[in-house]
């Protein structure tokens, strides 16, 4: 059964199984309530005529918008996004059928050839049918939380216990902007960056002797759980909080 | 830390025009590659507007850029973060002000280069690369449906085609030896991530290394504008040296250079 997924800003507010009528409105007697100063008290109605769905203004205060451009009639096709005030419907004709990824997106994209831009609602609408396609609505796809390393102190004399790597970048050495800092006249004042990106922490020799397991780190080096660093004097072993 | 530097774009075998844009300050540490899109004239116009633009705001913003919520980045790249954002915004007014221009775009990707650490900041699909001691890593994701699986030249960011931009951030720590690498697409899609990895193993000069890259995406269709800019991170004082009066053969360094004709 086609539907309407109702987003404000970038959230699925909610999904709505279209039966023959649909109307979208201020008040409490429409199928789509959106309780917004911007939308009229009866802003819109699709219906089902043949075998396409037919939105209408119904004559709104701030009209009604199908993919930017504002109609009075406008026969719905799958993917289209019509905007009512600051919210957006996507109408999804093609629900519980199995949908063509690369059609649909054809479909979004009217300018085929060279390198194009899809806009932010485009995207959006087009990202929701995907996941759609996916697995319905459920959060199957997206990625997980990623988790934020540790360094835990094992030996060595420092102002906390551990370390939590929430920065993009972190310092181990003598200077004031160290997350970790080290104490003595030769330590020097970045030993070693670590550094966070998509697959994980990296951590590079700067100055000085640093070790991981034991072994000289020279160049860069991707951090596991349980590594253990050995520098200016401290041991640190590297995890992930929980 | 020295930085050594090529670069050179080219338009390819099939497009009449180059739409691509690279922005070299070596003594700043700053490089940069943008792709434009919208059409003759619009696309050249965007990635001019886009270099300049960043460069220009890098330059014209306070030491210590704003801080966002959440924000766990380093001052260098919240600086450049918003010169990006700023130049967004001229583009997308321009954009609107010219109706000639109307949906003009361009994609960026930058590298600030202080000492070791290096903030990388992008919008669109051009990419930057890490090569470290024959290992190359992509330090940037495509913002484009190729990402979802959809084989098709779509962008989902671009600068200049609404009024904000989500700009991505990415921090890395260099050593001497290391080579950052920035291109435009049309390298990326015709030459493959271990080729740029072996030219890199194999000539090691920067400017080689483009000439090289350029020539094989050529051989490969040249469908689309090629550009690349490789920087070294050179450190002991012999290759120093040797950077040095090369160079100085050579002709000196290039401070700038835009899409040849």
């Amino acid at each position: 059964m086609p539907r309407l997924i109702l987003r404000l800003d970038h959230q699925v507010l909610k999904r709505y199984s279209m039966g023959s009528v649909v109307t979208i409105g201020r008040l409490p007697d429409n199928t789509v309530i959106i309780d917004n100063p911007a939308v009229s008290g009866h802003h819109a109605c699709a219906s089902l005529d043949g075998e396409h769905f037919i939105i209408e203004d119904l004559e709104s205060t701030n009209g009604t918008f199908v993919n930017d451009r504002r109609v009075t009639r406008h026969t719905l096709q799958n993917g289209d996004v019509v905007r009512v005030g600051n919210h957006t419907l996507v109408f999804d004709a093609e629900h519980g059928r199995k949908v063509d990824v690369q059609e649909a997106a054809e479909r979004i994209v009217s300018n085929p050839g060279d390198t194009v831009f899809l806009d932010a609602d485009k995207h959006q609408a087009l990202l929701a049918m995907l996941k759609d396609a996916a697995d319905d609505g459920t959060a199957a796809g997206a990625p997980a939380p990623s988790l934020v390393g540790v360094l835990r102190v094992l030996e060595g004399r420092t102002d906390q216990p551990e370390y939590r790597l929430q920065a993009h970048t972190s310092f181990i050495g003598k200077a004031d902007t160290s997350l970790v800092r080290l104490k003595g006249w030769f330590k020097p004042d970045v030993a070693v960056v670590i550094t966070r990106g998509d697959q994980g922490y990296t951590a590079t020799h700067m100055r000085s002797g640093a070790l991981v397991n034991g072994e000289r780190l020279t160049g860069r080096r991707d951090l596991k759980e349980g590594d253990v660093l050995r520098v200016g004097g401290l041991t640190l072993e590297f995890g992930f909080s929980r | 830390m020295r930085l050594q530097v090529g670069a050179r774009t080219d338009t390819g075998r099939v497009r009449e025009l180059n739409e691509d844009v690279y922005l070299l300050r070596p003594e700043q540490g700053l490089f940069l590659v943008c792709d434009g899109m919208g059409g003759c004239p619009s696309g050249e116009v965007a990635s001019e507007l886009a270099a300049r633009t960043i460069f220009e705001h890098m330059n014209a913003l306070p030491g210590t850029a704003v801080t966002a919520p959440g924000d766990d980045y380093l001052p260098q790249s919240r600086r450049l973060r918003r010169a990006v954002e700023r130049s967004n915004q001229y583009i997308y007014e321009r954009a609107r002000a010219e109706p000639r221009h109307a949906g003009m775009g361009s994609t960026v990707v930058s590298a600030w280069i202080n000492g070791q650490l290096v903030s990388v900041a992008h919008v669109g699909d051009s990419r930057a690369y890490l090569w470290h001691r024959s290992h190359l890593e992509r330090l940037t994701r495509d913002h484009s449906l190729h990402e979802a699986g959809i084989r098709r030249n779509v962008l989902v960011r671009a600068l200049g085609r609404e009024a904000t931009v989500d700009v991505e951030l990415r921090e890395v720590a260099v050593q001497p030896g290391d080579y950052v690498l920035l291109c435009s697409d049309g390298l990326t899609n015709t030459v493959p991530e271990a080729s740029v990895s072996s030219a890199i193993s194999r000539l090691r000069d920067p400017q080689r290394i483009c000439d090289y890259l350029i020539d094989a995406a050529n051989q490969n269709g040249g469908p689309d504008n090629i550009t690349v800019v490789v920087v070294e991170v050179v450190g002991g004082m012999w290759r120093s040296m040797w950077s040095h009066w090369t160079r100085r053969l050579s002709g000196g360094d290039i401070a700038s250079a835009h899409s040849a004709s």
